[in-house]
C-alpha cells in the first residue's frame, strides 16, 4: 500500500492536482563506446537488415554487434546469449526512449529477434550489465516509413480516457454513500449494511487514484486531514488522536455492534462529506502514462496487503467484493494504456492480459450470488483454504504488471 | 538423524569445493551478527579463516562444547569459515551442493509450475535459473539493483549487496511433476523418479510435501542463501509457485575435514557418511543414465522433533535410542567416536549393547546390504507450535542414486527405530537432480534437446 503523499494548498486550486509528481525523466545513461561491429552495413535479407548480438563472457560479460550500422527501413536484431549470465536483455534506443528490446536472454537458450523500422540517424544499443553497456547504431538515410500515431500520443488518449472513467466511478461512490447515509439516519440495518456493500467497489475500482489527500490547512501527519484516513481507515491504521472514522467506522458498527447509533449517524455523515471533497478533487486530476501503470500495481499490491489477508473488511468479511473491484480497477487501467503498450511490447501486453485472464479464472470460483456483494464470505477458514492459491496468482500478475510503468514512461 | 551409520569416518579426499570453508558453529553464532554490515572480506582475507576463528573462540570466552573431550585439535581449525570463498559452478559435471562440503546455513524452496506454464516457459526458467545462479554464486547481482528510470523495477533485490559469495552453492531439482503429460517430456522422465511411496510411520502434510521444481540455496551467510531463493522466485512468479520453504540454521552433515556437526537432539549426526569420490561415484552419482548421467536424486523430508519431551529424557535412554554416546559420539560399547560399531557384542546378561531396534543399528550398512546414502541436512526450526512448545526439527536431504535406497533405509526406521517417539516424518519431497552445466548451457538443457 504506497501512500502518494498530495498536500494540497487549497480544494479549490485543482490545477496543483496531478497524480504522481515525476516527470518523464530519462535514464543518465549515454552512448559511451563506439558500435562494436564492423562499419560495414549490415546486410539485408528477408526484406530487413540483419543485426547479429551476441553476449559472452570471456572474462567480463560482453555485447557485441556484428555490423554497426545500416541503410533505413526495416531491421532485424538476432539476439544469442553465448555465454553471459550477467546480460539478461538488450535494448534499442532513440533519443533514450526504448524502440525494441529482448529480455529473458540467458545462455542456451536458442536465438531471439525483434524488427523496427528504423529512420536515418544514430541509435543506441543498451545491454544492462554488460562492458561497455551503451554502444552506439548508426542507420543511413531517410525515413522508411512514417508511423500513424506514436505511442506516446495513443498512451496519452489513454489516460485521457481513464481520468473521465475515474470521475465516473467516483460520482457513483458519491451517490452510493448517500443511499448508506439515509439508510443509517433512517436506522434500518439491512438496508445500512446493503449499501455499505454497494459503495465499496466504486471506492477500491479507484482506491491508487484518490489516497493521500490532505485536507488545506492539515499537516501532511495529521490524519484528521488526511482525506484517505478519514474514508478509509482500518482498526490496524487507528490512530487514536482522531478515532474511528469512515466507511470502516461504519462496518464496525452494522456488523460488529449489528446496531445503528447516533455515532453510526455521525460516521455515515462525516463519510458523506469526505466522499463529496474528494469527488470534487478528483474531477481536476490529470494522469501520465506511468501513473496508469504504477496506480494498477498499487490496486494490486492493495490486494495482496489487505484484501486476501482479510484485513480490509475484518467485521463485514467482503474482502473479495473489494479485490474484485481493485482488480477491475487495474484492468481498467491496463486497457487504458493498452493500444499504446502494444506498439512498445507486444509480448509483455500479451503476457500481461493472459495474466489478468489468469486472475478472473481463479476469482470465479469463489463468486457466489446469494452472497452479500456476490462473493463467499471471507472468513478465517476461507481464507485458510483459498487464500494461498489466490495470492500466487495475483502475484504472477503483478511481476509483468510492473514493467509497464517504464515501459510507457519512456515512449515516444 | 537418519541413518546415523553410514559411512566411512574421517577425512578424505576433497570433494569439488572452495577450499577454507569449513564450519564451526558457536564462532559463527557469536560473531555473526556484528559481522554484518561491515566488510566480511576484511575479517576474513583470504586463507586466514583459521586464525580468526580460534582469536573469536577466545574472545568468547567458551570453548565449543561439543569438542569438549575430543582430541582432533585440526577440527577447530578445519571448522573456520572464509566467506569470500565462491563454489564453481559451471563445467563441474556435477551440480554443486550435493557433494560441496556443508555450508552452515540452508534455504529450500520447492515450486509447483503454474497450470498456464508452456514447455517453453520451463526452458526459460532454467535457463534463467541457471544465468542468475551463475552470477550469485560469484557473489555478484543478478541484475540492475538500483536502475536508472525512475520507473522501473530493480532486476536484483539488493540485500546481498555488499555481501561476499559465503560459498554459496544452488542445486536446482526436478520433481516427478515435470515430467507428467503438461510438458511432453514423459519420454525424457529419469528412470527412478517417482513420488515416493508411503512409508510407516509417515504423518505427511501435503502443504509440506512435492513440489515441481526444488532449489537448495545453501551458504555461510544466511542472508546471501535467501536472497538467493528470494530472486530465484521472484523471476518465475508467472510460471512457477512457491509450495514450501524450510530455512535450515545449523548444517546437520559433515562433509570430508569436517567435524561432525549435531541434530537438535544433541548427538552428533553423519559421522559415517558417504565420503571420498569412490564413494560419491558408487552411491550418490548416475552414471550410464542417459541425459541424467552425472546427475543424481535428491530426498527431502522435514522432520519435527519433539524437543521438550527429548530434553526430559534421561541420557541413558537418549544414548540407547541413539546408539551413541551423546559427548564423544562413540557407539555403546566402543570409546571413540570413530569406532565402528558393534552390533553383536552384548552384556553380561545376554543383552545387546547396541539395541538392535537403535536408531544406528538399524540404519548401519552392515545391517541394510552395505546400502548408503549421502546427507546433507540441516537443522530447522518454525519458531513455537499452536501448544506454545517448540518446533523445530530436521530438514533431512539425502542424496543417491537410487531413490529405493532411502526408501528402504526409512522402511525399517519408520517401523522400528527407537528414536519415532520423539520424531514425526511430517514433509516429504524427491527431485531428480540433474547434471552441472556447462558454461554457454543451463540446466536440464538435455530435456529441450
Amino acid at each position: 500500500m504506497l501512500r502518494k503523499r498530495r498536500s494540497l494548498l487549497g480544494l479549490s486550486i485543482a490545477t496543483a492536482l496531478t497524480v504522481g509528481m515525476t516527470a518523464c525523466s530519462a535514464p543518465a545513461t549515454a552512448p559511451s563506446a563506439a558500435g562494436s561491429g564492423s562499419d560495414d552495413a549490415a546486410p539485408v535479407s528477408n526484406g530487413a537488415a540483419q543485426v547479429a548480438i551476441t553476449l559472452s563472457n570471456d572474462g567480463g560479460d560482453t555485447c557485441t554487434l556484428d555490423h554497426a550500422s545500416a541503410a533505413a527501413g526495416p531491421v532485424t536484431f538476432t539476439v544469442t546469449n553465448a555465454s553471459s549470465t550477467a546480460i539478461t536483455e538488450v535494448e534499442l534506443q532513440s533519443d533514450l526512449k526504448i524502440i525494441g528490446e529482448k529480455e529473458n536472454l540467458a545462455p542456451g537458450l536458442p536465438s531471439s529477434s525483434f524488427t523496427v523500422t528504423l529512420s536515418g540517424g544514430t541509435y543506441t544499443v543498451y545491454c544492462p550489465g554488460g562492458q561497455p553497456e551503451t554502444q552506439q547504431f548508426t542507420v543511413t538515410g531517410e525515413a522508411a516509413a512514417a508511423p500513424t500515431g506514436s505511442a506516446a500520443q495513443v498512451l496519452t488518449a489513454g489516460t485521457t480516457e481513464y481520468a473521465a472513467w475515474v470521475v465516473t466511478q467516483a460520482e457513483d461512490l458519491q451517490t452510493a454513500v448517500s443511499t448508506l447515509r439515509k439508510a443509517v439516519d433512517a436506522g434500518d440495518l439491512d438496508a445500512a449494511k446493503t449499501a455499505y456493500v454497494r459503495a465499496r467497489p466504486f471506492y477500491e475500482k479507484i482506491e491508487s487514484d484518490v489516497e493521500g489527500f490532505v485536507l488545506s490547512g492539515y499537516a501532511v501527519d495529521d490524519n484528521s486531514g488526511n482525506l484517505d484516513y478519514l474514508i478509509d481507515m482500518r482498526a490496524s491504521s487507528l490512530d487514536d488522536k482522531v478515532g474511528w472514522s469512515g466507511f470502516h467506522a461504519v462496518e464496525r458498527s452494522l456488523y460488529k455492534d449489528q446496531r445503528i447509533t447516533d455515532e453510526t449517524k455521525g460516521y455515515a455523515a462525516g463519510l458523506e462529506t469526505n466522499v463529496g471533497r474528494l469527488v470534487t478533487l478528483v474531477k481536476a486530476l490529470t494522469y501520465k502514462p506511468e501513473d496508469l501503470a504504477n496506480g494498477a500495481a498499487s490496486l494490486l499490491e492493495e490486494v495482496q496487503a489487505n484484501k486476501i489477508t482479510g484485513e480490509e473488511e475484518e467485521f463485514s468479511h467482503i474482502d473479495l467484493v473489494d479485490f474484485a473491484s481493485n482488480l477491475e480497477g487495474a484492468k481498467q487501467a491496463f486497457a487504458c494504456l493498452q493500444p499504446g503498450l502494444e506498439k512498445i511490447d507486444p509480448e509483455l501486453t500479451a503476457e500481461v492480459a493472459a495474466q489478468f485472464a489468469s486472475v478472473d479464472k481463479a476469482l470465479a470460483p469463489y463468486e457466489d450470488s446469494t452472497a452479500a456483494g456476490g462473493y463467499i464470505p471471507w472468513t478465517a477458514a476461507n481464507r485458510a483454504t483459498h487464500a494461498k492459491g489466490l495470492s500466487q496468482t495475483v502475484l504472477a500478475l503483478q511481476q509483468p504488471l510492473q514493467r509497464i510503468a517504464e515501459k510507457v514512461a519512456t515512449a515516444n | 538423524m537418519q541413518q546415523e551409520d553410514n559411512a566411512i569416518p574421517g577425512p578424505a579426499e576433497t570433494p569439488p569445493g572452495p577450499e577454507g570453508v569449513h564450519d564451526h558453529e558457536e564462532a559463527e553464532a557469536r560473531e555473526a551478527s556484528p559481522r554484518r554490515g561491515l566488510s566480511r572480506r576484511g575479517l576474513f582475507a583470504g586463507a586466514a579463516g583459521s586464525v580468526v576463528a580460534g582469536a573469536l573462540l577466545g574472545a568468547g570466552g567458551t570453548a565449543a562444547a561439543y569438542s569438549a573431550g575430543r582430541a582432533d585439535t585440526a577440527s577447530d581449525e578445519a571448522d573456520a569459515v572464509d566467506l569470500s570463498a565462491a563454489v564453481p559452478f559451471y563445467d563441474q559435471g556435477h551440480q554443486a551442493g550435493i557433494v560441496t562440503p556443508p555450508q552452515r546455513y540452508a534455504t529450500f524452496m520447492t515450486f509447483d509450475l503454474a497450470d498456464s506454464a508452456t514447455t517453453t516457459d520451463l526452458q526459460v526458467l532454467l535457463a534463467r535459473w541457471t544465468a542468475a545462479i551463475g552470477q550469485m554464486v560469484q557473489g555478484l547481482p543478478i541484475g540492475v539493483v538500483e536502475p536508472s528510470r525512475p520507473d522501473a523495477v530493480g532486476v536484483d533485490t539488493g540485500e546481498a549487496v555488499g555481501l561476499n559469495p559465503a560459498s554459496l552453492t544452488v542445486t536446482v531439482g526436478l520433481g516427478p511433476g515435470v515430467f507428467d503429460d503438461r510438458f511432453g517430456l514423459a519420454s525424457k522422465r529419469p528412470a527412478l523418479l517417482a513420488d515416493l511411496e508411503r512409508i510407516p510411520g509417515d504423518r505427511l502434510d501435503p502443504a509440506l510435501s512435492g513440489g515441481d521444481l526444488s532449489v537448495q540455496a545453501c551458504a555461510d551467510d544466511p542472508q546471501v542463501a535467501y536472497h538467493a531463493v528470494r530472486n530465484l522466485a521472484r523471476m518465475v512468479t508467472t510460471t512457477a509457485q512457491t509450495r514450501w520453504v524450510v530455512m535450515g540454521f545449523g548444517r546437520a552433515s559433515a562433509g570430508a575435514g569436517q567435524q561432525t556437526p549435531r541434530n537438535l537432539f544433541g548427538f552428533k549426526d553423519g559421522t559415517r557418511n558417504v565420503t571420498g569420490e569412490a564413494e560419491h561415484d558408487r552411491f550418490v552419482w548416475l552414471d550410464d543414465a542417459g541425459w541424467m548421467a552425472g546427475g543424481t536424486y535428491q530426498v527431502v523430508r522435514k522432520i519435527r522433533m519433539t524437543i521438550e519431551s527429548w530434553d526430559a529424557d534421561r541420557v541413558s535412554d537418549q544414548q540407547s535410542v541413539f546408539g551413541r554416546t551423546k559427548d564423544e559420539g562413540a557407539p555403546l560399547g566402543g570409546a571413540a567416536e570413530f569406532d565402528t560399531p558393534d552390533f553383536v557384542r552384548t552384556d553380561d546378561s545376554g543383552t545387546p549393547v547396541i539395541d538392535p531396534l537403535s536408531h544406528i543399528a538399524l540404519a548401519a550398512p552392515e545391517n541394510n546390504a552395505g546400502v548408503k546414502i549421502l546427507r546433507r541436512s540441516y537443522n530447522y526450526t518454525d519458531g513455537l507450535n499452536a501448544q506454545g512448545l517448540l518446533d523445530a526439527g530436521l530438514l533431512f536431504v539425502s542424496y543417491q542414486n537410487d531413490p529405493a535406497h532411502f526408501v528402504t533405509l526409512q522402511h525399517k526406521l519408520g517401523r522400528f527405530d527407537l528414536l519415532n517417539e520423539y520424531i514425526q516424518h511430517i514433509g516429504s519431497a524427491v527431485f531428480a537432480v540433474p547434471p552441472g552445466p556447462a558454461r554457454g548451457g543451463y540446466i536440464g538443457q538435455a530435456l529441450f534437446a
